[in-house]
């Protein structure tokens, strides 16, 4: 099987985020690949085991490719970055585009991806890149069986209050799910190789896409930091007055009860 | 542009890597391994299985042979998890079969090395004893010539991974009247056809690393073939220490840095949420100043010990810097664990928080590579002759 990972490198949940200005975060250097993306490299590692074939990670990211190596060690075959000056901007259609580019000729059988990305938790651009190729898309699955000689996947999706048992040709395009697997930890060996790997870039103008195409549906307006926390109120009353103070307070000032 | 103190970014992959590892295999397992005080097979072999355990050794016998800054970066990121299992797992990589690497034959290194690497054969080295340690001089375990190989007599003390060890390598004496002169390395293996006479003493029950098992080591009679004599010369073992002083120096002090940094943070995290007198401790200038003096300490020992790391590995004489680097990051850790306790006040002195483990831990590291005081000896006698 000809399978390729969509995957993006996110900044660390413990990393210290803050608005640099209305359209600018200042993230600190705590970065690692999105978890949902390595529940579908792994995904995609398991069907290799199982029919052969080829893994290839492929990120749109004109800085960071951890995610890539990331992939390798976990054991893909091969990285793919897709990098240019004209993606700085770009919004989640825009790169959907790209990879979509890039992956129209290509003899996939099926595309993985998270289901959304850890950082804007979107969950754009997979379905937007199966869109964008004319495939199906299953999103946010937590089980699946390929069937290659049927040329079909059967895939599981948990819906309101229970689950859903779907069939889609292939090639198609799945989002995976926290519950699907567990992402294998990597050999040393393959970190090893992934450390050396030499990442395969791309540009747009190779792509036939030029500044043009990456023009953004999605603009940001403002970013606004989360309210600060407020002050601690200690109350001072003795039992049973305390009580009465603090039921007063959760019923008129936190309005919680 | 001569300065760099840049990682490159297949080092900063390499720690994202090993610390996602602790963090899935060990993090959610450290009150355990404290309480429990036993050696845990079952992580041993999962995290084995990995391939660490290979780092610094060649390929042929299924290592990685990668670089010290590297090796540098797993102690720390290892140590962060449990110190406990990092003493087992580094012993493993570095002491335990840096001897079998460098002088076991090629029969020697398939039978033990290659095993090690894997995990299924655990090693140890032994240099204390009742009367000696630091002053290795005083070593009194005798290796005696004899017909076709050697015999050794003698008890070894505070031994990791010692009760679990399948083989060892033994530092011993062929006349303690030579002191440094006649010191030796001989691998000892344990439960093998005509070797009896090699068994665990006392199992120690210790303060903190708790679930690293360490005890003592007895040699009756014990006999070696002539191939199990680690060494190309007789009388050169402590020559042969040397090889690795500075890297186990360098490597103790990775350790301080990962658990004074997990004290550190985990105190912080304590202080901006324990309200005294109506606001967060944090607040108050006598606790921010143990957290200016700790951060100030922490930077330099962490700049002094990556410099140490990337003079071995660059093969510059620096076996005075390594000594200073690692007392000065183990006293910085020794001051960031008792602050840290300072910080959690009454609540340090209980179990529920991890902060007296990061203290009871933190103690192994002032005796590995040298005590404080022998060290110190050392450098001010070095200091004063210039």
């Amino acid at each position: 099987m000809e399978i390729y990972v969509l995957v993006k490198q996110v900044p660390d949940p413990e990393a210290i985020v803050k608005v640099k200005s209305d359209l600018e975060l200042e993230i600190e250097n705590k970065y690692f690949t999105s978890f949902f993306d390595e529940i579908a490299v792994e995904a995609g590692l398991k069907l290799k085991e199982k029919f052969g074939g080829r893994v290839t990670v492929l990120t749109v990211d004109n800085r960071r490719v951890d995610a890539l190596r990331r992939g390798i060690s976990m054991g893909a075959d091969d990285a793919v970055q897709i990098a240019d000056a004209a993606l700085e901007g770009s919004d989640q259609f825009a790169i959907a585009r790209t990879l979509s580019a890039y992956l129209k000729d290509k003899p996939f059988d099926l595309i993985l991806t998270g289901r959304q990305a850890m950082d804007d938790d979107a969950g754009i651009v997979g379905p937007a890149v199966a869109e964008c190729l004319g495939i199906p898309h299953v999103h946010s699955i937590i089980g699946f069986e390929v069937d290659d000689q049927k040329r079909e996947a059967k895939v599981i999706r948990e819906v309101e209050n229970g689950r859903e048992t779907l069939t889609c040709p292939l090639p198609a395009l799945l989002t995976c799910q926290k519950g699907l697997n567990k992402p294998r930890i990597p050999l040393v060996m393959n970190v090893m190789k992934a450390m050396k790997a030499q990442i395969k870039k791309i540009d747009l103008a190779s792509l036939g896409l030029g500044q043009s195409d990456m023009s953004p549906y999605i603009k940001i307006e403002k970013y606004v930091p989360p309210p600060k926390r407020p002050p601690v109120k200690m109350i001072k009353e003795d039992f049973p007055e305390n009580v009465r103070v603090l039921v007063k307070l959760l019923r008129e000032e936190a309005k919680v009860i | 542009m001569a300065l760099d103190f840049s990682f490159t970014e297949e080092h900063e992959f390499f720690r994202q890597t090993v610390r996602d590892a602790v963090n899935r295999l060990i993090m959610p397992r450290v009150k355990e391994l404290d309480e429990k005080e036993e050696f845990p097979w079952d992580l041993w072999k999962e995290f084995a299985g990995l391939g660490y355990l290979g780092l610094r050794h060649k390929e042929t016998y299924g290592g990685m042979e990668t670089d010290t800054i590297t090796q540098m970066i797993f102690y720390e990121e290892l140590a962060r998890g449990s110190c406990g299992f990092a003493m087992s797992a580094i012993m493993q990589v570095l002491m335990g079969t840096y001897f079998i690497a460098r002088f076991g034959n090629e029969e020697i290194k398939q039978r033990i090395l290659a095993p090690a690497i894997k995990g299924e054969k655990i090693g140890t080295i032994c240099f204390t004893e009742d009367q000696s340690g630091s002053d290795l001089g005083g070593t009194r375990t005798l290796a005696s010539k004899v017909e076709g190989g050697w015999r050794i007599n003698g008890r070894k003390q505070w031994v990791t991974n010692g009760p679990i060890a399948s083989f060892a390598t033994i530092m011993a004496t062929v006349d303690p009247k030579l002191g440094l002169k006649g010191l030796n390395f001989y691998l000892v293996e344990k439960k093998t056809e005509n070797q009896d006479g090699f068994t665990v003493g006392q199992r120690l029950h210790k303060l903190g690393s708790r679930c690293s098992v360490t005890g003592e080591l007895v040699l009756d009679n014990v006999f070696i073939p002539d191939e199990n004599f680690l060494g190309e010369e007789i009388g050169k073992g402590v020559q042969y220490a040397g090889e690795i002083l500075n890297e186990v120096r360098v490597m103790t002090g990775m350790n301080a840095l990962a658990i004074s940094k997990e004290s550190m943070v985990d105190a912080r995290q304590y202080a901006n949420n324990r309200i005294a007198f109506g606001k967060p401790i944090s607040t108050y200038q006598l606790i921010r100043e143990k957290f200016a003096k700790y951060w100030a300490w922490y930077e330099a020992s962490r700049t002094f010990l990556y410099r140490c790391a990337w003079m071995i590995q660059s093969n510059i004489p620096c076996t005075n810097e390594c000594m200073l680097a690692k007392y000065h990051s183990t006293e910085m850790c020794m001051y960031a664990v008792e602050e840290a306790m300072r910080i959690y006040g009454g609540n340090a002195f209980c179990s529920e928080y991890p902060v007296q483990r990061f203290w009871r831990d933190a103690k192994f590291l002032l005796y590995g590579g040298g005590t404080h005081e022998v060290l110190c000896d050392y450098l001010g006698r070095i200091y004063c002759k210039d």
